[in-house]
């Protein structure tokens, strides 16, 4: 799922807040050459460590869905 | 003497008194006249010479004077702001006076006022729309990403968020 739209928007979306997510989806639509750069530019814009992605990998445990 | 009426032998209907090219007849002579007589009118509150000068300044193509400068232009209605956001800036006569108000009155938390008090334009109603119009457009594809192997716990939590917003 890395480097994809989901991927994008799960960061976007939990750095800059559930309530900015209109924002958060556009901006996941820019095709980013690499998550660094993508990161690079979250934590620009926030001035924080970027948030989401956590775990990476799928946790079975986690019975959201 | 014959008074009113046609009288051909009148100087007026004597083609002779007419000038060929224009002008010099006695019709010329009348127009000539009422040019001069309109050009000693003044204006009313200006001085002698001053209504001269501006039909000069007409003629050559210069624009008049005006009162508004670049430094002091004509007052003129804020755009976006229609009558409600005026509305908004006033406060009724018995209201508590703005000093007395904590610092987070207008904020949805703390003490005071919350964020009903103040204008519409401030209020981010359009940005929570958006949301919700996208949620609900894309919320079958948002779901199906959250089902994925390796869809990350923070995307799920986030899903459920947004689903809780429009439900």
């Amino acid at each position: 799922m890395e480097n994809t739209f989901f991927d994008h928007l799960d960061k976007f979306g939990n750095s800059l807040g559930y309530e900015n997510f209109a924002i958060a989806f556009t901006l996941s639509m820019i095709p980013w050459e690499s998550p660094t750069d993508r990161d690079d530019f979250i934590r620009e814009i926030t001035n924080e460590d970027v948030k989401g992605g956590e775990p990476s990998t799928f946790n079975p445990e986690y019975s959201g869905f | 003497m014959v008074s009113g009426g046609y009288r051909p032998d009148a100087s007026q209907n004597n083609p002779m008194s007419v000038s060929g090219n224009g002008g010099n007849g006695q019709s010329g002579k009348f127009v000539a006249e009422k040019v001069a007589k309109a050009t000693q009118l003044r204006m009313s509150g200006l001085p002698q010479g001053e209504n001269t000068a501006m039909a000069e300044q007409i003629q050559q193509g210069g624009g008049v004077k005006t009162t508004a400068s670049a430094a002091n232009p004509a007052p003129r209605m804020p755009r976006g702001e229609g009558l409600a956001g005026l509305l908004g800036a006033l406060e009724p006569l018995d209201s508590e006076p703005a000093q007395f108000r904590p610092i987070s009155d207008g904020a949805d938390i703390g003490e005071g006022r919350g964020s009903e008090v103040l204008p519409k334009s401030l209020n981010p109603d359009m940005r929570q729309i958006e949301n919700i119009e996208l949620i609900k457009r894309y919320r079958n594809d948002l779901v199906n990403a959250a089902r994925m192997p390796g869809a990350p716990d923070s995307y799920k939590r986030m899903v459920n968020a947004l689903l809780r917003e429009i439900l």
